[in-house]
């Protein structure tokens, strides 16, 4: 079989065609079989509603990209649903139960990490040399520009609508730029 | 495989029940003596092949031919049941008209029945289960799904019920009724949070837990009261009722947050409180700069799950330990299998939410049916054709759920072949918890290459979800072909008819850079959408929240799921 001479070698590539064939006629009937009972059985019933919740998709995708609809508004000043309006940096003063000062709430996290000893502000005033090597392994890295906290105190009694001299370290998580 | 004949009626989608049999098919069963009989001989030739499929042999080495057509060769071979001549599809029907009673025939390679008056291929559960338990798959679990958490929820006969006078007086004495916001038709409960500094990664979780049903109805019915848990921790804490400072119970907190986002009052809140606790809790989390709202989330359930009860044993499984374990905890099956012999090595984990990878490669969108409508001669595709490259999180599901081959590396030891041996591994839901967290992996971070970075992709996500294809009882059945029988998690009473139904409810996004980003959470109450960024609460269309970059998605089951409700007026 294996000595080529023309005729022999047609037979056998036709015998390997029709192998060929039969293993692809078998695995069409497989799918085919598996596809009937899938569809007899109704293990395909939310097709329907699959395909609704794409087309929706879709449409709000192409509605959001349009410029022209009045999409949400990315910038935080904007009127809420009961008619207010909020400062970017939240102004509300409250004493702070570790400490007792009265604090602003939009500076309340910065403050309660020094408070409480904790972050690694705290930590890297008193281990300085582990500071330097120590590996950096947080997703949420603050802007590292911002000002110390040495005068927390008297910051909190910023008035409102104004954003003192720290509002940079806020950008993060005020607005991102569109 | 049928051409012609109108197709017979659907069946009603329940995997356990047969679509009515065609008059042939009920024909040989009432012939045959007893349900049990009809496919009697047909256990004995039962053969099973790799892991889920079966094949009809007489013996071993059968080679089944067609009568007519012998000595050539034809493939899909039909055996009569009656009388176990072999046709192939061309000849088979021929052999049904001349005897009757010879209309049902078994394709030998498939295992399946076929009808040959019919010309259809159809189905019966006592056949089916025949050929799963000829199978006979040798497995193991090396542990059996936690017994404790897998009883039946206690069912309740429904009563309705209004209050007798007696409870109308209590209520009356011990309360006082809320004043309709301004514009009576915003929802309770709406109410923005102050960011503390950095914190929306906290506030966006909070709104998305603050409007869990079964966790705003635990707390709004008051089942763990701020004041009586603090008082029994002054009383353990030795008598002194007045002294020393409140002990730290993230739930005391969390109560205070409900009693103050449901009040009336429309000002932001600030969580400063529950900040401080948290800190304490998770103190190597604490500290001031943008964190993971998911990595939050799981730190929050953890504390909640401290403090609630210290009492109650915290076996892994058992959702009886505390409120947000009753609410998330859902339970994971995973089935290691043997490539070579097909034995199964099972166990059950708990899980509290679902992280799921986000595919950046092409589509993880299956072609749908081919449901194309020819008109005007050109066939206008589903819309589904233009979105291939979109990924999805059924698609997610999908991958999720999908045997895995593990590497040649990663050889586990078979019990049964005492050797390693490559091996699949598959994951399914052996419990669908109440409420479903799912975490869309958009961090990645690369420990050998020191970075980061945040996976942008879109991420398609239905309102409406049913997680049945992705349950334990769906994804075994689908490895045995799909075949009408209780797998393991089949549960056929009416109260899990709509178990596996799920509703979206809330939607925590993600915008921005990976170090410099904003977390939003989308809020759905009596069907329409607010968006809750920090301290601004606003009304959006579904269009806006289809279209945003989901990051954590929260589904209800559905029977816990309130549509939108009449007004109801204040009496």
């Amino acid at each position: 079989m294996s000595d080529g001479k023309d005729g022999s070698s047609s037979s056998h590539s036709q015998l390997s065609i029709r192998c060929f064939h039969e293993l692809l006629d078998s695995i069409i009937a497989d799918v085919a079989s598996e596809c009937h009972r899938v569809a007899r059985l109704g293990l395909d019933r939310g097709l329907d509603e699959e395909e609704e919740e794409l087309r929706l998709s879709e449409e709000a995708r192409a509605s959001a990209a349009d410029p022209s609809s009045s999409g949400e508004v990315g910038c935080k000043y904007v009127v809420d649903i009961f008619g207010q309006t909020h400062p970017a940096v939240a102004d509300e003063i409250f004493e702070c139960m570790n400490c007792g000062r009265p604090i602003m709430a939009g500076r309340f996290a910065p403050h309660l990490e020094k408070c409480m000893g904790k972050g690694r502000k705290a930590r890297q005033r008193t281990t300085r040399s582990s500071a330097i090597t120590r590996s950096r392994n947080s997703r949420g890295s603050p802007v590292s520009v911002y000002a110390p906290y040495s005068n927390s105190t008297n910051s909190a009694r910023v008035p409102n609508g104004t954003t003192g001299g720290a509002g940079e370290e806020f950008s993060d998580c005020a607005f991102e730029a569109p | 495989m049928k051409l012609g004949s109108p197709p017979p009626p659907m069946s009603s989608g329940d995997p356990l029940r047969p679509p009515p049999p065609c008059p042939h098919l009920a024909g040989y069963r009432s012939n045959a003596h007893g349900l049990s009989k009809p496919f009697r001989s047909l256990q004995r030739c039962l053969r099973a092949r790799p892991p889920g499929r079966a094949e009809i042999r007489r013996d071993p080495h059968e080679i089944p031919r067609c009568g007519p057509c012998s000595p050539s060769p034809s493939s899909r071979l039909y055996a009569c049941l009656a009388c176990a001549a072999v046709s192939c599809p061309s000849h088979a029907p021929a052999h049904a008209a001349a005897r009757p009673g010879h209309e049902i025939a078994v394709d030998v390679d498939r295992a399946e029945l076929f009808c040959c008056a019919c010309r259809d291929q159809v189905y019966d559960r006592d056949f089916d289960a025949a050929v799963v338990l000829a199978q006979n798959i040798p497995s193991s679990s090396s542990a059996s799904p936690p017994s404790g958490c897998l009883r039946k929820r206690r069912r309740v006969d429904y009563r309705p019920w209004t209050p007798g006078p007696v409870e109308r007086a209590v209520v009356g004495k011990g309360s006082s009724p809320l004043p309709f916001p301004g514009g009576s038709e915003l929802p309770q409960g709406l109410r923005g949070l102050n960011n503390l500094g950095n914190t929306c990664f906290m506030n966006s979780v909070l709104q998305a837990l603050l409007h869990t049903p079964p966790l705003r109805n635990y707390f709004l019915s008051d089942r763990h009261n701020r004041y009586v848990c603090q008082q029994n921790g002054r009383k353990k804490r030795g008598g002194n009722a007045d002294g020393g400072e409140s002990r730290v119970c993230l739930a005391c907190d969390l109560d205070a947050m409900y009693s103050a986002v449901f009040s009336d009052e429309r000002l932001p809140y600030s969580p400063a409180r529950f900040l401080y606790s948290w800190w304490q809790h998770a103190s190597n989390l604490a500290s001031y700069e943008q964190q993971d709202a998911h990595e939050f989330f799981i730190s929050m359930l953890d504390g909640i799950h401290e403090k609630v009860d210290e009492h109650k044993p915290a076996s892994p499984g058992n959702e009886e330990c505390c409120i947000a374990h009753r609410v998330f905890s859902g339970i994971l099956r995973s089935d290691v299998t043997c490539t070579i012999c097909g034995f199964t090595s099972t166990t059950y984990d708990p899980c509290v939410d679902i992280s799921l990878d986000l595919d950046s490669n092409h589509s993880s969108i299956k072609v749908a049916s081919s449901k194309s409508h020819a008109s005007n001669g050109e066939t206008q595709s589903i819309s589904g054709s233009q979105n291939f490259d979109i990924s999805t999180l059924r698609g997610c599901l999908e991958r999720f759920t999908r045997p895995e081959r593990l590497g040649s590396d990663q050889k586990f030891f078979c019990q049964h072949c005492q050797v390693r041996q490559e091996s699949l591994k598959q994951m399914s839901i052996r419990k669908l918890p109440l409420v479903t967290c799912f975490h869309i992996k958009r961090f990645e971070h690369s420990s050998i290459r020191k970075m980061s970075r945040k996976v942008d992709r879109y991420l398609q996500f239905p309102f409406s979800l049913d997680m049945a294809p992705y349950s334990s009882s769906s994804i075994l059945r689908s490895r045995f072909g799909n075949r009408m029988f209780a797998f393991d998690g089949d549960e056929s009473d009416e109260s899990t008819e709509f178990a596996s139904e799920f509703e979206l409810f809330a939607v925590v996004t993600h915008s921005g850079k990976l170090d410099a980003g904003h977390y939003v959470t989308f809020l759905r109450l009596n069907n329409l959408w607010y968006k809750c960024d920090d301290a601004w609460i606003t009304h959006v269309s579904e269009n806006i929240v289809r279209a945003s970059q989901a990051y954590m998605l929260f589904y209800v089951q559905k029977k816990l799921y309130y549509k939108a409700s009449e007004h109801v007026a204040p009496s």
